[in-house]
């Protein structure tokens, strides 16, 4: 049987006054590929932010239990050292960090969490040169500063070298495919199922079918008003790209 | 090199006691003062002074800075300390010193008759004179390090600096208190002449911990001359800096630049103009505040391009994080251009940091700590960055974020 990693109980939450996730839940075993669908404003990016600890969301009831501990009060930093990752869907400019001193700061954070010594500068290197191939990552921009001047598919790409060194057990990528052409969309994806093991987990946050050509999953959720509302095989992401979302609401009485 | 005569058998003035608001110099600066408005000066007032001079420090690894190669002048509450010092024989430059009861020898006139000015003049124990002769480039970096170690000391200083036609040299300037004394003063001059083709950069660097320093800075530029001043300012009670910098030769480069990190109520105010009195010139200025934990920043610069200066370049800008409720920063930018050919712009900004970035920050898995050192870092890299040894630059950056 396979192990659980995450899962989401009954989870409600809210920005500044305003119910976004309302009954939620989701289970999401080692070794599987969930994706998230959902009409706008549903809730889908809310979710991944609430996962990954963004205060400005306030979790009013419900819990998250991430491999055997309760993570809903958690900091977001100690949710990475445990192993969660968000790929942004807006990657933010830290302008005067080189990409490369920001990694090595994450890394060694985490090392002195776990009382490891920080990572010998050789061996970084290497692991960048490693990984920054896994998603074609222009040499050039490891050390120019994170993501300031970075193209919307560069931008993602180093979400996705982010994620490879980070190697995390929940990698919740939101939006990955927006605003990338169809070539980085392969190699974006390409990323991701290199890093896939049967110790991890990912969560594909989209709106189209077209990701999940390249990132097949296992399992596909439809979210509409903070709870899902139907969870199906891959077959049901196909069906929503025919028929849109109204005949599911209409389907569950929404 | 030729070091002239060392005396410090008598001092010109010694005084037990200064009660600065009774000294003839002049009226106390007050805030109604537009040069004062943003600086109260009462926690200086209210210190009752002596300039009695000695030495207390042994080496000065005790004051957290990084061992230092090669030429080293060292003051200590007012005195040259050739003990600490080290005036290694360097051809093309000349070495003079005057103290004791040379003194009264000090041809200078104080060409700003401001009260600090005045204090500087009428009190001062040591002046420094370096003279680096017609085309000589002095590669390593000349180091002049004043320091306040006593309680209550009031230490006036002057440090005069001509580069010669076609010469070049890099100072850095280390402003220290011993982090065992406090209510201690340095009150200090610089006053740099540069001649035709010379070039100068000058790196400040300004620890004081519970002690003073005012420094006032008058920079004479030549043509074709290059000066470049880079100001950080990690602690101290009150620091000011006040820099003249006149431009009288045709194709000069002048720069100033700063980073100021105040915390913990200590205030730090950086004042400059710049005169651009002919035309075909350019200047830069770049100051960045850092202010946290009810810290006091103020920047006031003032580009003043005269009436036939035509194509004059000038940038003056100011950037400014505050990283909590109590911190302040008081900004003015000012340009009066009075040519009608010039590209000028001046501009300030103060926000915080983004909560985005901190959140992105800390979703890698990077403390809220560490974050804001990595963002305040980012922050200041640009100015920073101007410091070509990276020695230094890990130096400063640890001292101020």
């Amino acid at each position: 049987m396979s192990e659980l990693l995450i899962e989401i109980k009954d989870l409600e939450c809210r920005i500044d006054n305003q119910k976004i996730l309302k009954g939620l839940n989701l289970k999401i075993n080692k070794g599987e590929v969930h994706a998230i669908m959902g009409p706008n404003g549903s809730g889908k990016s809310t979710l991944s932010s609430v996962l990954a600890g963004n205060d400005n969301y306030e979790v009013t009831s419900g819990s998250i239990n991430f491999l055997g501990e309760e993570i809903s009060e958690m900091s977001p930093e100690e949710r990475s050292w445990k192993g969660m990752f968000l790929a942004f869907q807006y990657p933010v400019e830290i302008p005067g960090v080189s990409n490369i001193n920001f990694l090595r700061t994450a890394l060694n954070e985490r090392n002195k969490y776990y009382g490891v010594d920080s990572i010998p500068a050789k061996d970084f290197l290497k692991m960048v040169a490693e990984k920054s191939e896994l998603v074609g990552l222009n040499n050039k921009l490891k050390n120019r500063s994170v993501n300031e001047g970075f193209s919307g598919g560069e931008k993602k790409r180093n979400e996705i070298f982010q994620m490879a060194m980070l190697d995390p057990k929940l990698s919740i990528l939101d939006e990955t495919d927006s605003g990338l052409d169809i070539d980085a969309l392969k190699i974006v994806a390409n990323g991701v199922n290199k890093l896939k093991s049967s110790e991890n987990a990912t969560v594909v946050i989209t709106h189209y079918q077209r990701l999940l050509d390249y990132i097949v999953p296992d399992f596909v959720h439809v979210l509409h008003e903070g709870k899902i509302i139907k969870s199906g095989d891959k077959s049901l992401a196909l069906e929503l790209e025919k028929k849109g979302y109204d005949w599911l609401k209409t389907d569950e009485n929404i | 090199m030729i070091i002239k005569d060392l005396n410090h058998n008598s001092l010109h003035k010694e005084n037990s006691k200064f009660d600065l608001e009774a000294l003839n110099l002049g009226s106390f600066p007050n805030r109604k003062e537009e040069r004062w408005k943003y600086t109260p000066l009462r926690a200086l007032k209210k210190i009752n002074f002596h300039n009695q001079l000695n030495f207390k420090i042994e080496h000065l690894s005790s004051l957290g800075i990084p061992k230092i190669e090669g030429f080293l002048i060292v003051l200590e509450n007012g005195k040259f300390n050739s003990l600490l010092s080290n005036t290694i024989d360097l051809k093309g430059t000349e070495l003079s010193f005057l103290n004791g009861t040379n003194i009264a020898n000090n041809s200078d006139e104080p060409n700003h008759k401001d009260y600090f000015t005045n204090l500087n003049f009428s009190f001062l124990t040591e002046k420094v004179v370096l003279k680096i002769k017609p085309d000589v480039n002095i590669n390593q970096p000349i180091n002049f390090v004043n320091i306040i170690s006593d309680d209550n000391c009031i230490s006036n200083t002057q440090f005069n600096i001509d580069v010669f036609e076609n010469s070049k040299l890099h100072i850095r300037q280390y402003f220290l208190g011993s982090s065992n004394s406090k209510n201690g003063f340095i009150n200090h001059r610089n006053a740099v002449s540069l001649k035709s083709q010379s070039s100068l950069t000058i790196d400040k660097f300004q620890d004081l911990n519970q002690n003073f320093n005012f420094c006032n800075e008058f920079i004479d530029q030549e043509q074709e001359s290059k000066f470049i001043m880079n100001t950080f300012s990690a602690s101290g009670v009150i620091l000011r800096n006040d820099v003249f910098n006149n431009v009288n030769g045709k194709n000069c480069h002048s720069e100033l630049n700063g980073v100021f990190a105040p915390i913990e109520k200590q205030h730090f105010d950086n004042h400059t103009t710049i005169n651009h009195f002919v035309a075909d010139c350019k200047s830069f200025e770049n100051y960045k505040g850092v202010i946290k934990e009810s810290g006091v920043g103020v920047f006031n610069g003032k580009v003043i391009v005269h009436q036939d200066a035509q194509k004059i370049e000038a940038f003056q800008k100011n950037n400014n994080i505050l990283l909590d409720d109590e911190s302040k920063i008081y900004s003015k930018p000012e340009l009066e251009i009075y040519a009608d050919d010039v590209r000028c712009s001046h501009g300030s900004t103060t926000g915080r940091f983004d909560e985005e970035a901190l959140f992105y920050l800390r979703s890698r898995g990077i403390s809220v700590k560490k974050s804001l050192e990595l963002m305040t870092l980012g922050f200041i890299n640009e100015v920073i960055e101007k410091s070509t040894d990276s020695e230094y630059k890990e130096f400063i950056l640890n001292k101020i974020t």
